[in-house]
């Protein structure tokens, strides 16, 4: 099986369960936040860290680096992990060339390594040692360095008409997290351009959720040492699988409330109010068969997918299904063309909605802080998950 | 100047320095990196001789060492002499000088990041490669360091060589014995003179120390950068 799979459990000295895979070509990001075990993960897989009662394997394309049923444990050596590590680790007493011609096997002569440091803009830099690098420049020599570990042999694939393959893989550990914010635009630029030339599976670690979103095929939620979920940025961003990962990828606007069945594959949402009010409004949403009547949920308002329409005039006409509130406007923060607007329903006097509405849509409310508006509320906006149970 | 002396204090450090330098190597790379518990007691081991009196040590020594004991009787039959010999001052010698050797060399491996470690396994160097191509080189101001230090200190042991190898000259009498007896005859022209060879062999080390020392800042601060 090509790709990387990762299959880890262990209790001490941190709790972990980990389960992920990561294809050929394929760029997935563990996202969490710090101490949550995902720099321990990316150092399982390169055989830096293993935890004396770990149990589960760690494959890559099919050949066993771990797998603690058959007694298989890979040395870091053997691994073929090229690893760019957080601050480096470059070997400060060798030039550029040096720390990339060391970590490259036979096969690889100078010129190769020469080539490659050039592929990445350091041509003219070779010869220099890391302490007389700019960060980013360390950053390209590191990733070159990680680069060599993973790629077919120059000569082998001049010689032989099929380049061997390496079965190896590209672990990037918080790599853009000690340069400046135009050089990781920059370096985004250049892993992008990477992975069109390198097909192997390329695992990065990152705290930063734009980050993750930006650069990677798929997101793999962690969090104490747990792998939550795995998908598409955008879907697990959408459709967050419980609170904690909601909590986790920062998502706005997530409440408590109790879902009910209707009829006819409708069901309601019922948000209520924190005491001493206690109210409470029904929102309409699709029933999908899939939570029980009465079951306590956790959901989120997909702020992207409501309507804002001005309170005054004519009531409009509602789609069906669509939930009408009324909220008033506590607060506008303009930042440049959106403008970050806290609302407050009308009969929930405690809670807060947070919507991004851009500068032009505010205009056209005639509406500002201390203002009142109403939120056209479809299904499709609302996302409901069972509360997670420990 | 007394030459003869001169020669034996120069011999003696530089034996001593060969002889130290492997296993004040091995040691200090052991107690920077192990996460054994007991190291705390084998670094208090190490730095004993820096606190004990010379004359504790030596009198261990002929204790162990001297026709008293049934060791000694056993080296002595088999025709291996070390009290009032250089041979057992060397071995006395590089005793007293482990902290001195072993002291600089940890602190330069300890500071090594244990990153650059795990960055030459992921890139295929053995444990022995690591050692040779990357710690070595990062460490070898602390190296330097040691070698001066014990020199340095060689050269003015006086409580140790006068237990242990007495006052033979051409054997045992070094520099600073041969000052405490020309100052014991009177001869005070010829002790300001290895007074002052001392003074100068001293400070020249010392300032070696200090020199790698500063390098070695330099190739941390690099790391951490």
């Amino acid at each position: 099986m090509p790709g990387l799979q990762v299959q880890l459990r262990s209790a001490s000295p941190i709790r972990l369960e980990a389960e992920f895979d990561c294809g050929a070509g394929e760029l997935v990001a563990l996202v969490g936040p710090s101490g949550s075990g995902k720099t321990s993960m990316l150092r399982a897989i390169a055989g830096l860290w293993t935890p004396a009662d770990v149990q589960g394997r760690i494959q890559v394309d099919g050949q066993s680096w771990l797998d603690t049923a058959a007694g298989v444990h890979l040395s870091p050596q053997a691994r073929r992990a090229g690893l760019v590590f957080q601050h480096y680790a470059l070997f400060p007493h060798m030039t550029a060339h040096a720390n990339v011609a060391l970590a490259a096997g036979p096969g690889w002569t100078g010129e190769d390594v020469q080539a490659l440091l050039q592929r990445l803009g350091l041509a003219g830099l070779s010869q220099r040692r890391p302490m007389q690098l700019s960060g980013g420049q360390q950053q390209r020599v590191a990733l070159a360095r990680a680069l060599v570990r993973v790629m077919p042999r120059p000569s082998s694939a001049s010689r032989a008409a099929v380049p061997e393959p390496v079965p190896g893989v590209l672990l990037l550990d918080e790599p853009f997290s000690a340069v400046d914010a135009p050089t990781r635009q920059t370096l985004y630029r250049e892993l992008a351009g990477l992975r069109q030339k390198v097909s192997v599976p390329m695992v990065l670690v990152t705290h930063d959720l734009a980050e993750a979103r930006r650069l990677a095929d798929r997101v793999v939620i962690v969090d104490a040492g747990q792998t939550l979920q795995t998908g598409e940025p955008a879907r697990v961003f959408a459709s967050p699988r419980n609170a904690r990962v909601a909590e986790l990828v920062g998502i706005q606007n997530h409440f408590e409330g109790c879902f009910f069945k209707d009829q006819d594959g409708w069901g309601r949402l019922r948000w209520t109010d924190a005491p001493p009010s206690g109210a409470g409004v029904d929102l309409a949403v699709f029933d999908k068969n899939k939570i029980d009547d009465g079951t306590p949920v956790t959901w989120v308002l997909n702020g992207e997918q409501v309507d804002v329409v001005a309170d005054a005039g004519a009531p409009g006409v509602a789609e069906p299904g669509q939930t009408r509130l009324r909220c008033q406007l506590l607060e506008v923060l303009s930042l440049a063309e959106i403008s970050l607007c806290t609302l407050r329903p009308q009969d929930l006097p405690s809670q807060t909605i947070t919507l991004n509405l851009t500068s032009r849509q505010l205009r056209r409310l005639e509406v500002g802080a201390g203002g009142w508006v109403q939120l056209l509320i479809a299904p499709q906006a609302l996302h409901i998950m069972p509360v997670r149970t420990k | 100047m007394d030459w003869s002396a001169l020669h034996v204090s120069l011999t003696l450090a530089a034996l001593t320095t060969l002889a130290l330098l492997p296993v004040g190597l091995a040691l200090a790379r052991w107690l920077a990196v192990t996460a054994w518990a007991g190291r705390p007691v084998v670094e208090a081991l190490l730095l004993l001789p820096l606190l004990l009196p010379p004359t504790v040590i030596g009198f261990y020594f002929l204790v162990a060492f001297g026709q008293g004991s049934a060791w000694g009787a056993w080296l002595a039959a088999s025709g291996v002499r070390l009290v009032f010999t250089l041979e057992g001052l060397l071995l006395v010698s590089v005793l007293v000088n482990l902290p001195f050797m072993v002291q600089p060399i940890q602190r330069a491996f300890a500071a090594v990041p244990h990153s650059l470690r795990e960055a030459a396994w992921v890139s295929g160097l053995s444990s022995w490669q690591t050692f040779w191509r990357i710690e070595l080189p990062l460490a070898w101001p602390g190296l330097l360091a040691g070698m001066a230090l014990t020199v340095a200190h060689t050269l003015g042991e006086f409580g140790v060589v006068l237990m242990v190898g007495g006052n033979i000259e051409g054997e045992t009498r070094t520099l600073s014995v041969s000052l405490y007896d020309k100052v014991q005859g009177m001869d005070l022209q010829s002790a300001h003179v290895m007074a002052l060879a001392l003074v100068g062999i001293s400070l020249l080390a010392l300032s070696l120390v200090l020199a790698f020392d500063r390098v070695g800042q330099r190739g941390r601060a690099l790391q951490e950068r």
